[in-house]
């Protein structure tokens, strides 16, 4: 199962991964920092996700593979 | 007067690294000033060199060092940063405070420009570029600075500061002479009547609280509950006046130019009007190419980077331009790619100081450029377009931009 992993303190708010994956990504209301909608990324969002955080201008996210039992870094 | 953030004689300068350049002068003939920077990528100069003109600075010229500068406020302060160097020049909130500092007022702004913010004045930025369009369309030609580049955004301040409509030539005329005078006395006479109008607008804000960005930071309160500090507030204002004008104006102009000699690319966006992802990936691309702003920062201690001797006080030019066509960053750097999948451009800075309005300014374009595809068919440059229109300096740009297309015979009669 693709994860994101999230760097919060690198995340500077962009909203690149919105605009590109908004089924996964979305900003707060507070600061417009990234906020992952869904932590299970559905096989057929899989490209979207990646290309969204190959477009993170501050290298804040990145994909991980993880079976169901393992949580986050 | 000694300045107390001047840099230091060039004597730690190595002669190799030594470019003649001066950033502000773009040589007769040139028609796009980013060129200037683009040749000396083309002449093969040093990744970072130092250049004697404009008070003395260095250009960093690589993607990722113009990244280290933006994230490293220990090195690369954003605190009295001017070239040529000015004392004292308005500590501008945020801007122009490192963090941790520059929290506080990032922190205030940051809710107001949100994506969040945005869709919510998504209504009004269409609503008002479709009127400017409007006044021009049935005539087949017009200057796209004056008529609606130098227009849109300077209204968009008014509406996100909670003012009337009356004073947008008033506003205009305020940026304009702060964007492009020359002249050192009226330049002076400009920022205070600029800090006048502020000064008049928050206090009337704080009178009579409504629903809009002035309003917000003039009643914010800090950590203590007590009010801003009178300067911050006007600072953060002056911010938001500088900041949002010229540099969508002069995108706008780039990308208009752009589209105006290159039809395939109009027709690329006219047939992606119902794509708004594949719209928005045009546009980024088109940020990318377009990136009008150069940033300054300025050293903060005696150190090396790079190999390279920097001395406290040293001024640092970063070029996005550059760093947007940095070959090691960007597949076929040089080529427009309004389909480019993965485009990770600086054109809004990175770290901490990443422009607070990058959302609003894409919106801002992309709304722009679909209203005015809708209301105008294919469109060109005018034949005659006037001399002597193009300027350097911090933000890259235009003064004129005169565009025509054809009108229908209906359509010109009404």
């Amino acid at each position: 199962m693709m994860r994101v992993i999230v760097n919060h303190s690198l995340c500077q708010g962009h909203a690149r991964c919105e605009d590109l994956c908004p089924e996964v990504f979305a900003t707060d209301a507070v600061e417009g920092k990234v906020v992952i909608v869904q932590d299970e990324v559905p096989a057929a969002l899989e490209d979207k996700v990646r290309l969204a955080v190959r477009n993170c201008p501050e290298g804040a996210l990145r994909v991980a593979r993880s079976g169901p039992a393992e949580g986050a870094e | 007067m000694t300045l107390m953030f001047q840099p230091s004689p060039p004597d730690h300068v190595p002669a190799d690294r030594m470019v003649d350049f001066d950033m502000f002068h773009i040589p007769d003939g040139v028609s796009d000033p980013a060129e200037i920077w683009h040749d000396l990528v083309r002449r093969g100069v040093p990744d970072i060199f130092y250049t004697p003109h404009n008070g003395g600075h260095w250009v960093f010229l690589r993607y990722e060092d113009i990244v280290d500068a933006y994230r490293d406020h220990t090195v690369f302060s954003t605190y009295q940063t001017p070239v040529p160097p000015i004392e004292p020049f308005p500590v501008v909130q945020p801007q122009g405070v490192d963090p941790p500092a520059h929290n506080v007022f990032r922190r205030l702004l940051a809710p107001m420009f949100t994506p969040t913010a945005v869709r919510g004045m998504m209504d009004e930025l269409e609503r008002r570029a479709a009127e400017l369009i409007e006044g021009f369309a049935a005539r087949g030609e017009c200057d796209f600075i004056t008529e609606f580049a130098e227009r849109y955004p300077t209204g968009t301040f008014l509406y996100l500061f909670g003012l009337p409509e009356e004073r947008l030539d008033e506003f205009l005329a305020l940026a304009n002479t702060f964007f492009r005078s020359t002249d050192p006395a009226a330049r002076a006479r400009n920022i205070g009547e600029i800090y006048a109008v502020l000064d008049q607008l928050f206090r009337e804000k704080e009178r009579n609280p409504s629903n809009d960005i002035a309003t917000q930071i003039v009643m914010a309160r800090d950590e203590n509950g007590a009010q801003h500090s009178w300067e911050d507030i006007l600072n953060c204002g002056f911010l938001l006046f500088v900041a949002g004008l010229d540099t969508v104006t002069n995108t706008m102009a780039y990308i208009w130019r752009y589209l105006a000699t290159t039809p395939a690319a109009q027709k690329h966006f006219r047939d992606r009007l119902d794509d708004p992802d594949g719209f928005l990936r045009g546009i980024e691309e088109l940020m990318r190419i377009n990136a009008v702003s150069n940033l300054f920062r300025r050293v903060t201690h005696d150190c090396e980077y790079r190999g390279v001797q920097f001395r406290r006080n040293d001024r640092v030019v970063l070029p996005n331009t550059v760093a947007n066509r940095d070959p090691r960053v960007f597949k076929a750097p040089q080529v427009i790619d309004l389909d480019r999948k993965v485009n990770v451009h600086l054109t809004f800075g990175v770290g901490p100081h990443r422009c607070i309005g990058s959302v609003l300014a894409k919106r801002e374009v992309m709304v722009s450029l679909q209203q005015w595809l809708r209301r105008i068919p294919e469109f060109s440059l005018a034949d005659e377009q006037p001399a002597g229109s193009v300027f350097g300096g911090s933000v890259m740009g235009f003064t004129a931009l005169r565009l025509r297309w054809e009108v229908a015979a209906r359509q010109a009669a009404a």
